[in-house]
């Protein structure tokens, strides 16, 4: 069944597999985790709670989490890639059901002990499916239209259920996925040009489909001055943050977001805000290039990876990681509407850093199997 | 980073070594992972930029506190009036009044049918007639709840409209009704401080702040209430005054009557009897005679007077309630209340010169004070001998309470008169005040009021450790120009604690009757002095008044009287 991979390379024992673990990786990504619980630690105006002391704790979690997803062989994945994406399925039909509303919308699922969104375990669910579908497809299979139509499939479902919750920015995000992953494995470029012109087309009827709240957020991004006080109150006050931080910013828990409460949601989504003006334009950038060097080893990964499942998991949450931190660096900055994602491994939010933690577990098993071949033109479940 | 993909792009495919078709989707893909890093990289630099200007090239504005929507205090037309402690009193509602214009009412008939169903006390064979008639304009009913006037909307008829109006509420009711008065339907005051103060409630936005305590008026009205029903009485009223500032802090007349329903109060309840009300004080203004006696020289408290029979003038004849028949010294006098002691006092001081210290005192005009119900004494306008006598024990005279209450702080308080008022005042003002007594005269009659309590006619108002001092006064009600038997006005006005009085109290009952547990009596010391042990002891808690030590030696020196009496 597994006889795909070839067992020749990436078949250590597990002691040896941990010392494989790129600790750079984690190292860069514990940085950034740590500049999220400072944050949120200013954010409650110098104190543990309600957030800072709790998402430290998820982090730990998370960590032990993230080694055992990496120690785990690629072939398990690979075995687990349809089941995962079928659960995470399942559950965003039971939270079209029994989901709990929260802050408006019927994201959470509420399991007794723990609360989660199942958004985010599809997250990861679609990259691993469409990693084991595109896995040892030929490239003239790939051509055929209707082999693409599977893949489609599998990417429109959850970003309908998602959509319908109403998480507009989750169900964008899937969508994108999936055409990454499609443009990563080799679909050409022409279809992308046709699928996206057949989209700005149907733009206007779309407009018709969204929700008042979610035309507003697009008209006030167009001007958000005209509405200051409303709807692009979010923009406005999160402009004026960032200018008055400035190169240098404002100092440790001297921005005037975390005590004066000029934003809603300043430890989830607009936390960007909150950092930028503490520690102004450098300490932006300073952060920019973590994500950068998170990115760039992501990438190394996926390129070095000789399996065509391993390279697309590996590419493919390096799409989702940068789109999350592109569309939440973005909307704060006024470049893009306020679609509310939070901002990767800094914001408050335990299903987020558990998904993204798992996620990057699976990077580093790539990185761990980056020798496990696959042999071409083999159906690896045959 | 575009050139470190790049580097590994080069590095890599030459340690791999696969055939054809993997090579092509290997090389596919890693073009396109090249292609996506080149993505990331442009996307994260518009972001740089972006910083930059946002950081750096924006006008530098400080960020402003979010203008949160608050309900905000309605403007109103009328100011509220808050008790010393800031409890509301008095404060505007906003409703709405329901009018109608019967040149746009198309069926007059069916409207007023409408309007009848849906609104109480509404008489619709009237407002039909109204609405069917001439004018524009037609009241249909004023201050709607907004549950009434959302079912007025719903009728949806034609040519009925609303107006904004505010209405007066009174939060405490009855208990403050005397006090606060209330205004008319279009906000002029018509009574107590709504009236008194109708301009700067009119033109200030600010509250009115009373002098009352509501905590202190509450404690004064149940006890009056409570002697009322004990002793049958028709009325009763009871004040706490500040003997230093004049500051009244409550203020009780019974019965009375709910401002917010005034409609149904009568004018028997509305009558303020402590203020409006003027009454022989009886023996309670035996006070100033000894007072005017100590004053004048003419007599201390040790002067004998001849009590041995009742003094006969023309057809009248002097007595005592109960005849001790002997020679008495001033203390005596005052403790057991005797009218022909009294008697002698006044003759030794003159009949001028006794008009002379009432009007000094401020008994011979209505005390200035700022309620408009105000009644002013009344006295003989040729004041003879007899009224000389009968005046030194309190008959042929009437006085308001407020009036008695005012004159007895001057005389408890040091000696000064000052207005009494319904204000206010700032802790620790100096308030200007006239000298009427001597400071001597004033500690001396601390000392004989203290005794009334201590030893005389109101033992039973006594409460160890706060030194009430005060006198009684029993008067037969005058019925049609005569005295009536068994109606009586009993009253106590006394201060505490007497070392350094800090309150005066007073309290009356009107026609109270005797019962088992007073032996039949209705006299003061039966009927009210009780009352005022309780007042004295629940407000001495509520102020936290701390009590003295009777026995030491300091405060014996200060309200004990060094003359023996018996």
């Amino acid at each position: 069944m597994l006889d795909g991979f070839s067992r020749d390379d990436g078949e250590r024992g597990l002691l040896a597999n941990f010392f494989e673990i790129n600790w750079g990786l984690v190292i860069l990504i514990t940085v950034v985790c740590c500049i999220g619980f400072a944050m949120q630690y200013s954010a409650a105006g110098g104190s543990m709670e309600p957030w800072a002391g709790r998402q430290m704790m998820r982090f730990a979690a998370g960590l032990v989490l993230m080694v055992g997803v990496a120690l785990v062989h690629l072939r398990w994945w690979f075995l687990l890639a349809y089941p995962i994406y079928g659960a995470g399925l399942l559950l965003l039909v039971a939270v079209e059901i029994f989901g709990r509303i929260g802050m408006g919308a019927q994201r959470w699922i509420d399991l007794g002990i723990v609360q989660f969104q199942p958004t985010e375990l599809m997250k990861f669910g679609l990259v691993l499916v469409l990693a084991r579908y595109f896995h040892g497809l030929p490239q003239d299979a790939i051509a055929r239209p209707a082999t693409l139509a599977w893949p489609v499939l599998l990417g429109l479902v959850p970003s309908a259920l998602v959509a319908k919750q109403p998480d507009l920015g989750s169900a964008l995000l899937l969508l994108t996925l999936t055409a990454s992953m499609m443009f990563l494995a080799g679909v050409r470029i022409w279809k992308f040009v046709a699928v996206g012109s057949a989209i700005l087309a149907a733009l206007p009827l779309a407009w018709t489909q969204l929700r008042d709240y979610q035309k507003q957020r697009v008209l006030v991004f167009l001007d958000p001055e005209n509405d200051p006080l409303g709807s692009g109150y979010h923009i406005i006050q999160s402009k004026i943050a960032l200018g008055s931080g400035g190169i240098w910013g404002k100092g440790f828990m001297q921005g005037t977001q975390s005590y004066l409460q000029f934003l809603p949601e300043k430890q989830t989504d607009f936390i960007f805000t909150m950092y930028a003006e503490e520690f102004g334009l450098v300490g932006g950038i300073v952060l920019l290039a973590l994500y950068s060097a998170i990115l760039i080893y992501g990438t190394m990964i996926a390129l070095t990876a000789k399996s065509q499942f391993g390279r697309l998991v590996a590419a493919g949450i390096m799409v989702a990681f940068w789109v999350y931190a592109f569309i939440n660096m973005a909307m704060v900055t006024g470049l893009i509407p306020v679609v509310g994602e939070p901002l990767p491994l800094v914001s408050y939010g335990g299903t987020a850093l558990m998904a993204l933690l798992i996620s990057f577990g699976l990077v580093i098993n790539v990185s761990i199997h980056r020798g496990v071949q696959v042999r071409p033109g083999d159906d690896p479940v045959s | 980073m575009a050139t470190r993909v790049g580097d590994i792009l080069t590095r890599v495919p030459g340690r791999l070594t696969l055939d054809g078709t993997a090579k092509e989707a290997i090389e596919t893909a890693r073009n396109r992972i090249a292609f996506g890093g080149a993505v990331f990289a442009l996307a994260f630099t518009v972001i740089v930029v972006r910083l930059f200007d946002v950081t750096v090239f924006q006008e530098p504005r400080e960020a402003q506190p979010p203008r949160v929507a608050q309900t905000q205090r309605p403007e109103m037309e009328r100011a509220d009036i808050v008790d010393r402690n800031g409890a509301l009193l008095a404060t505007s509602l906003v409703q709405a009044s329901l009018y109608a214009n019967p040149r746009q009412v198309l069926d007059p008939a069916e409207t007023a049918a409408k309007l009848a169903q849906t609104l109480p006390g509404i008489n619709e064979r009237d407002l039909a007639q109204r609405l069917a008639g001439e004018r524009s304009f037609v009241w249909v009913r004023r201050n709607l709840t907004p549950r009434q006037q959302d079912a007025v909307i719903r009728l949806g008829l034609p040519g009925v409209h609303f107006q904004r109006e505010e209405r007066r509420v009174y939060p405490h009711g009855e208990l403050t009704g005397h006090i606060v008065g209330f205004t008319d339907i279009d906000k002029n005051g018509l009574m107590g401080a709504e009236q008194a103060f109708d301009e700067s409630l009119k033109s200030r936005n600010e509250p009115v702040q009373l002098s009352i305590d509501i905590r202190a008026q509450h404690v004064l009205r149940e006890e009056v209430a409570a002697a009322m029903k004990e002793f049958g009485a028709i009325g009763g009223a009871a004040m706490l005054m500040d003997v230093e500032t004049g500051e009244m802090h409550a203020m009780v007349s019974l019965p009375d009557f709910d401002p917010n329903v005034r409609a149904e109060a009568s004018p028997e309840n509305r009558f303020n009897r402590l203020t409006l009300g003027t009454y022989e004080p009886g023996s309670a203004f035996k006070t100033f005679t000894a007072a005017m006696t100590l004053d004048y020289g003419t007599g201390n408290i040790g002067t004998a007077y001849d009590a041995t029979r009742p003094i006969s003038i023309s057809r009248f004849r002097i007595d005592d309630y109960k005849p001790q028949r002997r020679v008495m010294n001033m203390s005596e006098v005052f403790m057991h209340s005797s009218n022909i002691g009294s008697v002698r006092m006044a003759e030794s001081v003159g009949r001028d010169r006794q008009r002379e210290f009432l009007r000094r005192v401020g008994l011979l005009q209505a005390p200035q004070f700022e309620l408009p119900e105000i009644g002013g004494p009344q006295f003989p306008a040729q004041w003879r001998e007899i009224n000389m006598m009968t005046i030194s024990f309190g008959h042929g005279i009437s006085v308001s309470p407020l009036a008695l209450a005012a004159s007895t702080s001057a005389i408890v308080n040091g000696g000064i008169y000052r207005a009494p008022t319904i204000l206010r005042r700032t802790p620790g003002e100096r308030v200007a005040g006239e000298r009427v007594i001597s400071q001597r005269t004033s500690e001396q009659m601390r000392r004989l009021m203290r005794l009334v309590v201590d030893k005389g006619t109101a033992k039973s108002a006594n409460v160890p450790g706060y030194l009430v001092g005060g006198k009684t006064g029993t008067a037969e009600k005058i019925v049609n120009g005569a005295y009536k038997k068994d109606a009586r006005i009993s009253s106590f006005v006394g201060a505490f604690p007497m070392n350094s009085p800090k309150f005066l109290v007073y309290m009356m009952l009107d026609e109270p009757k005797g019962n088992k547990s007073t032996y039949g009596y209705a006299t003061a010391g039966w009927v009210v002095a009780p009352s005022i042990q309780r007042i004295v002891q629940r407000i001495a808690a509520l102020y936290g008044i701390e009590p003295v030590d009777e026995t030491a030696p300091t405060v014996r020196d200060q309200v004990f009287v060094n003359v023996a009496v018996r």
